[in-house]
């Protein structure tokens, strides 16, 4: 996690190494310079150090001629020591070129030593006249040493000439390279360190946007920042903490929707209730007085009659009743069964009802009033619009963990439009219910309450009957626990 | 877009980082060492021809092929010397040859006490030998001449004379005066052959080399023997200036003029036709011969060399071609 402090140490250790890099090979320039230098200079040296001590001998030579003191001599000895020195050092330049002429320089400084030692001996024998002689020569030999000293040099810049012009040239060339290292570090500096910067900006950069979005409330947008320092870690956290708030969001929507299904089963839930209330004008009253009827019907002898207006009766109590909380198929079907008692009377020839129950599955849940209205809207379409009147089957059957309740009738079949409006819940038809509930609310009802779009099917064709089929778990999803036990 | 600015921008840096390794190698590739020869063999023998005429085309020649042979015969030869008429500055050359104890020294004879003074007594001393080519001092201890004939030449030059113009007449005859041996000779050899013509009368005269002295002396010579019909300069040096005077008062053609061949300009008069015959030496003979006894002498594979000098071919060549 310490990227970015990694990053500016590189950068500073880069840019150390190459200055210690240029630095070093300058050190190692300098010396090598100087070192040649040195060795140039030497060798000239060497060679005027020739001239000068044949020079210094003669003159020793001559003091001591003409004043023989030890002191004399004993310079002249050191100044002989020197020339001989000299000699020796003058040898370790000989190369191809100056060979010839330097074994000769050599030879002229031995005749010169030979000369002034035989000047010594003769003054020695007192033989003034030879010494002086000798000492002649030694000074002409002196003046050739001079004259071969001023050759061997010239020599040496003829043989040299290529090699101190490359020198020069190669100073040029320094200062050339000087240019391009200038420019070529300036240029490589600044790319590095641009990228460098960028390198730490950009990831900054995409979190101050990321962050930019967040604030106005998007928070879908996933945060992908790629460096691996310590902004990246950054935005791992921003985008954990992006996603929690997400889940959080998504969770309160969630929970407004549900509210706002409740709100709207409650508000169709009255809807039904005032629609069945517009319908029952004094019910208790109207109670009554069929109760009433009944009975005097019964008294009287009419026991069908009886029977029939006791239906009605109990139809329009569980009306009443049934309309806000769940039943059991059970009462569902018994109130099915007092409906179509009533409407077989009213069409005693036209209309056949037929059932096929399975009474082990009567247990399961169902919003209160849902197959009434079905089997209602099946004797308006089918049955009360034909002299020939119709036929309505009632099935309720086993189908795996769901219980299928059929109502087939044989009637002329609705349009697929209509059925497709049906089940969208879109249509409002309320023509003739007795309840006042059309399909539609039932459908809507049963979808509330199961929480499931597949629980009802219309199927229907032209002239080959409708058949509206309910697909009811067993057990209801939310209240699984509620009730399991078949009331009857 | 992003990837032509990366590509530009490593362009760039490719470019920059080249030319900087490229100066850098430059820079620090250069030979930091003095640039050594090869470590050659000395040369068994350090020779040096020492001659008063440098760039002459005779002692040229000479030069040359002295220097090829030694080199053919692993030996160093140098040549010094001075330009004409330094007999000094010559004499200097020949000394610092001795101190710097050379293995043998061939050099120009010059006929004087100097000369002879570090031959004899110096150059022993020292026990270098000494070769004299071209021109002789035969009193100087030398070992040995190699050069021409010189008393020959004479005769040759004397005898196309005569062959020439016929056994009568006036001959002028110019000599330098620094009487040289080898001029000594040359007049020797003219004189044994014309001295047997009593029809020809031998005028003679000396006159140092340079030119005024030498056209007085023409004028002289001139106005003395009037009918003169030949001449003939027994140094080379001279015949440039007597041409000159002959020219001045009639034309050269009638005139058999003869001469020696050791002189820068005596090529140029025998083309041009104004002289009519010049004895040619031979100086390439001269150089490798010189160098070649020197050698077997130092080597000890001839000795003694005979003293009295090894003679190289003279030839005489005449104006309009072949003799």
């Amino acid at each position: 996690m310490n990227r970015i402090q990694n990053k500016i140490l590189l950068l500073t250790g880069i840019v150390l190494f190459i200055m210690a890099t240029i630095w070093m090979a300058l050190t190692f320039y300098n010396r090598q310079t100087q070192e040649q230098y040195n060795d140039i200079l030497q060798r000239y040296l060497r060679m005027y150090e020739v001239t000068n001590a044949s020079q210094q001998t003669i003159t020793d030579l001559n003091n001591y001629l003409i004043q023989p003191t030890p002191q004399n001599l004993a310079q002249l000895d050191r100044s002989r020591e020197r020339l001989r020195n000299a000699k020796y050092d003058v040898f370790s330049l000989r190369n191809a070129e100056n060979d010839f002429t330097l074994t000769s320089y050599t030879n002229l400084i031995d005749s010169l030593l030979d000369a002034a030692s035989r000047s010594l001996m003769f003054l020695s024998q007192q033989e003034i006249e030879q010494s002086n002689q000798a000492f002649n020569e030694a000074a002409r030999i002196s003046r050739s040493i001079s004259e071969v000293t001023v050759t061997l040099i010239d020599t040496e810049l003829k043989t040299y000439d290529q090699f101190y012009r490359s020198i020069i040239e190669r100073s040029r060339e320094l200062n050339k390279l000087g240019f391009w290292l200038l420019l070529t570090m300036t240029y490589l500096l600044i790319l590095f360190a641009y990228w460098f910067s960028t390198s730490i900006t950009r990831p900054v950069k995409r979190l101050t946007h990321a962050a930019k979005e967040l604030s106005r409330g998007r928070f879908d947008q996933k945060i992908e920042v790629t460096s691996n320092d310590e902004i990246a870690f950054l935005a791992k956290m921003f985008e954990k903490m992006r996603t929690n708030v997400n889940n959080l969001i998504r969770e309160i929507q969630q929970k407004a929707q549900l509210e706002h299904e409740l709100q709207q089963s409650k508000l169709l839930l009255q809807e039904s209730r005032y629609r069945s209330l517009q319908s029952q004008i004094h019910p208790h009253f109207l109670f009554n007085t069929l109760d009433t009827l009944s009975k005097k019907a019964f008294l009287e002898g009419a026991e069908e009659t009886s029977d029939l207006l006791a239906s009605v009766a109990g139809l329009l109590r569980y009306n009443l009743k049934r309309l806000d909380r769940a039943v059991t198929l059970y009462e569902e079907v018994r109130v099915l069964r007092q409906y179509m008692d009533i409407q077989l009377a009213r069409f005693p020839d036209r209309l056949s009802f037929r059932e096929e129950i399975d009474e082990s599955l009567l247990y399961v849940q169902i919003p209160g009033l849902t197959l009434q209205p079905i089997v209602e809207n099946a004797v308006i379409h089918a049955v009360e619009p034909f002299e020939e009147g119709g036929t309505i089957v009632f099935r309720v059957a086993d189908n795996g963990d769901r219980v299928k309740v059929e109502i087939a009738d044989d009637g002329p079949g609705i349009p697929e439009e209509k059925v497709v409006q049906l089940l969208k819940g879109g249509a409002v038809e309320t023509e003739g219910h007795t309840t006042g509930i059309g399909i539609s609310n039932v459908v809507q009802r049963l979808r509330l309450f199961y929480g499931l779009d597949d629980v009802i099917a219309i199927e229907s064709a032209l002239h080959a009957g409708t058949k509206v089929v309910l697909n009811i778990p067993k057990v209801r999803r939310h209240e699984s626990d509620d009730q399991h036990i078949d009331r009857g | 877009m992003r990837k032509t600015v990366i590509a530009i921008l490593s362009g760039i840096s490719i470019v920059l980082l080249w030319f900087t390794v490229a100066s850098a190698y430059r820079v620090f590739s250069a030979d930091w060492r003095l640039p050594q020869s090869p470590a050659r063999e000395s040369a068994e023998y350090r020779l040096v021809l020492i001659t008063q005429e440098l760039d002459t085309p005779f002692w040229d020649r000479l030069g040359m092929s002295a220097r090829e042979e030694a080199e053919k015969q692993g030996a160093v030869l140098e040549i010094w010397g001075s330009y004409s008429s330094d007999p000094d500055e010559f004499l200097k050359k020949l000394e610092i040859a001795i101190h710097s104890r050379m293995d043998g020294i061939i050099v120009q004879g010059l006929d004087t006490d100097a000369f002879r003074e570090l031959v004899k007594y110096k150059a022993a001393s020292y026990g270098i030998p000494v070769i004299t080519v071209g021109s002789d001092v035969p009193d100087s201890l030398r070992r040995t001449y190699v050069g021409s004939n010189q008393f020959l030449a004479g005769q040759m030059i004397a005898q196309q004379l005569v062959e020439d113009m016929g056994t009568e007449g006036t001959v002028i005859l110019l000599g330098d005066s620094g009487n040289a041996h080898y001029q000594n000779e040359r007049l020797k050899g003219i004189r044994s052959i014309l001295g047997a013509y009593p029809g020809i009368e031998l005028q003679y005269a000396e006159t140092s080399v340079a030119r005024d002295r030498v056209i007085a002396a023409m004028k002289d010579l001139m106005n003395r023997s009037p009918d003169t019909k030949a001449f003939i300069a027994a140094n080379a040096n001279l015949a440039a200036a007597m041409v000159q005077e002959i020219g001045r008062r009639s034309r050269v053609e009638p005139y058999f003029i003869y001469s020696f061949d050791d002189s820068p300009d005596i090529e140029m008069l025998l083309r041009l036709g104004h002289i009519d015959g010049m004895i040619e030496q031979s100086p390439e003979d001269m150089g490798k011969l010189g160098v070649s006894l020197m050698l077997e002498w130092l080597r000890g594979e001839q000795l003694p060399l005979d003293s009295k000098g090894y003679h190289t071919e003279i030839r005489m060549r005449k104006a309009n071609g072949g003799p």
